[in-house]
């Protein structure tokens, strides 16, 4: 005892002199600017939020907004400030979820009217929903519920039944919000994200996971994913395809956010070791290589933040745009010239090769040097049983339709 | 940029704040004389067109309409609690809310009343900047967008505001305050707050 404290004492008396001399070490940097410190990027870019309180149809420019002859794009509605996912009933309710607020909406039309209900309260980051079978399923931060014949209970839908729990390990801050997708085989598909911008994840973050819809019984299905937020899967080969956002403050115009195709169950796609398929990470590069992960099916520019994806089955846009993919992209902060804030088509060949990818609704950006540089933002993409489609902009709180006619 | 019907709506004050008025798409439609006369309310407490001599009562001149707006929002659902402003935003609707915002950000920000320490002042500029304050809110910390201003804000609104989020009791939407107070020391907070206060709008 007396030993341990003389070493102690002695110890005291060698690094106290040095403390004096040094200032006291750094504080660790806040979560959302953690991997800043290498890069030359400015430190003026400060991140952008929704309008709360939304914006009224008569106030959107719709005319700013570009699409291909034929097309024609129309506010289907306002009222749902935040919008972010969307899903619709077989009866044809329009269901929309959200990150920054608490509630779920659900949008019915009778005798040519759409009106706005709030079906759930009071819930915690209910960005994940999608229908299937007359159940309405919705991820919030820490579980995912069922709401099972919610198309006739929308006034009374209850308190659900839990799926599963416990899907937000740290509670602290980090891509926490989910994006939930039915799978061909009856199960959830959904994202957990980094907890920070670049790190080493714990075992189920940075992944994506899938869950049985009755016992909960989870796995990972894809691995070294840092947040995905859009995903579908292929109609012809039952592929899953999905979004990535990739790290920050590398760069401006590096890594690549990404489009990424699911081969085999369990797939390493890179994070954090490696990123856009070819740049290992200047701090945990030196652990693995980018050879040991499966590279992106398209490279899709830095920072564009891409969110909500959704292959094109329907019969009312042309031929050519079948199985097309349609995504949207929210636009980012974190780079000085942005870039985004668009709608883009991704056009696959019969191998599953990207063919082209290009504009389909552009005009929501005004000028890319501005503060903010654009007016809408768009989020999720929802095909209608007439072959329109609808996106979601939570910057405004609205819901575009683009339909089209020859 | 702008459009007929909507120049139609807003009234005389429109050409003193057409500077940001052209930036803004949401403040472009508000309607500042349905904001101005809805602000009766909320002036008894923040002070003529929103410039606060209440210790602990904050300024709401200035700001971007969309950090206003916002700030309604969160005292109507809920997600803020105040004695005296949840019963006050319990019952506006978001046009309103809106219109208020955008006649408060076009009203004019008053000088600071509050008097910092000479310590303070010299050691404000570089902690801010430390700190990653300057990073959002600005350079002058005017506040942009959802970012609220933050110079010349009351001393005592300043200080509850860091605290808050610094012990993580303050509601924070996107986490980046919460996040950002993590790294300040507690002793740094009264600096920070008097330095602030004390800043002029310019």
């Amino acid at each position: 005892m007396q030993f341990k404290f003389a070493l102690s004492a002695l110890a005291l008396a060698i690094a106290l002199p040095a403390f004096a001399q040094t200032p006291a070490p750094a504080a660790p940097p806040p979560a959302w600017k953690q991997g800043m410190d290498n890069t030359a990027q400015p430190a003026t870019l400060h991140p952008f939020a929704p309008i709360m309180t939304g914006t009224e149809a008569k106030d959107i420019q719709l005319s700013k907004l570009k699409v291909a002859p034929g097309f024609k794009v129309e506010v289907w509605t306002d009222g749902i400030p935040t919008a972010r996912s969307m899903a619709i009933g077989d009866k044809g309710t329009v269901f929309v979820g959200n990150r920054v607020g608490k509630n779920v909406v659900a949008i019915t039309e009778k005798d040519g009217k759409r009106s706005v209900k709030i079906i759930l309260k009071g819930l915690d980051t209910p960005n994940g929903i999608v229908y299937s079978k007359g159940t309405l399923f919705v991820a919030e931060r820490t579980k995912i519920t069922r709401y099972d014949n919610i198309e006739a209970n929308l006034d009374n839908p209850g308190a659900g039944k839990l799926v599963v729990d416990g899907l937000d390990p740290t509670n602290g801050p980090g891509h926490n919000w989910k994006y939930l997708a039915m799978g061909p085989d009856g199960k959830l598909y959904f994202n957990i994200g980094s907890p920070e911008n670049i790190t080493m994840p714990l075992y189920n973050q940075a992944a994506i996971l899938r869950a049985d819809t009755t016992t909960g019984q989870l796995e990972r299905v894809a691995t070294g994913v840092r947040n995905s937020v859009g995903m579908d899967f292929h109609p012809v080969t039952k592929k899953l395809w999905f979004t990535e956002h990739a790290r920050d403050w590398m760069g401006e115009d590096i890594p690549n956010d990404e489009l990424n195709v699911l081969s085999k169950e369990g797939e390493n796609f890179g994070f954090p070791f490696c990123h856009q398929g070819d740049i290992p990470d200047p701090i945990y590069g030196k652990y693995d290589t980018c050879a040991n992960s499966t590279p992106p099916a398209l490279k899709l520019g830095a920072h564009v933040a891409p969110l909500g994806m959704k292959f094109y089955t329907g019969s009312m846009f042309p031929a050519e745009y079948k199985n097309n993919i349609l995504m949207a992209r929210h636009g980012s902060w974190n780079k000085t010239k942005k870039l985004g804030y668009d709608l883009m088509r991704v056009v696959l060949d019969s191998n599953g090769k990207v063919e082209k990818y290009e504009p389909f609704v552009t005009g929501f950006m005004t000028d890319d040097m501005a503060d903010p540089p654009m007016w809408g933002r768009p989020v999720d993409v929802l095909q209608l049983p007439d072959g329109s489609i609808l996106f979601s902009d939570d910057y405004n709180g609205v819901i575009y339709r683009v339909s089209y006619s020859k | 940029m702008f459009q007929v019907s909507s120049m139609k709506q807003v009234a005389a004050g429109l050409l003193a704040a057409a500077a940001f008025l052209s930036s803004s798409p949401l403040v472009q439609a508000a309607d500042l004389e349905a904001g101005k006369t809805l602000s009766q309310t909320c002036v008894a407490c923040h002070g003529p067109g929103g410039n606060s001599i209440i210790p602990g009562t904050p300024s709401i001149s200035g700001s971007a309409a969309q950090a206003i707006s916002m700030q309604l929002f969160n005292y109507r659902e809920g997600n803020r609690k105040n004695a005296q402003m949840s019963p006050m935003a319990e019952n506006l609707t978001n046009p309103e809310m809106n219109n208020l915002a955008a006649y408060f950000a076009s009203e004019k920000v008053a000088p600071p009343t509050h008097q910092a320490s000479a310590e303070s002042i010299k050691v404000g500029p570089a902690l801010t900047a430390q700190y990653n304050c300057t990073q959002c809110h600005g350079p002058a910390l005017k506040g942009i967008q959802h970012i609220p201003r933050l110079a010349g804000q009351q001393y005592e609104y300043l200080l509850a505001q860091l605290q808050g989020f610094k012990a993580h009791t303050r509601y924070d939407m996107d986490g980046n305050m919460t996040s950002a107070m993590s790294a300040v020391k507690e002793s740094d907070i009264p600096i920070l707050a008097d330095y602030i206060a004390a800043l002029e709008y310019k």
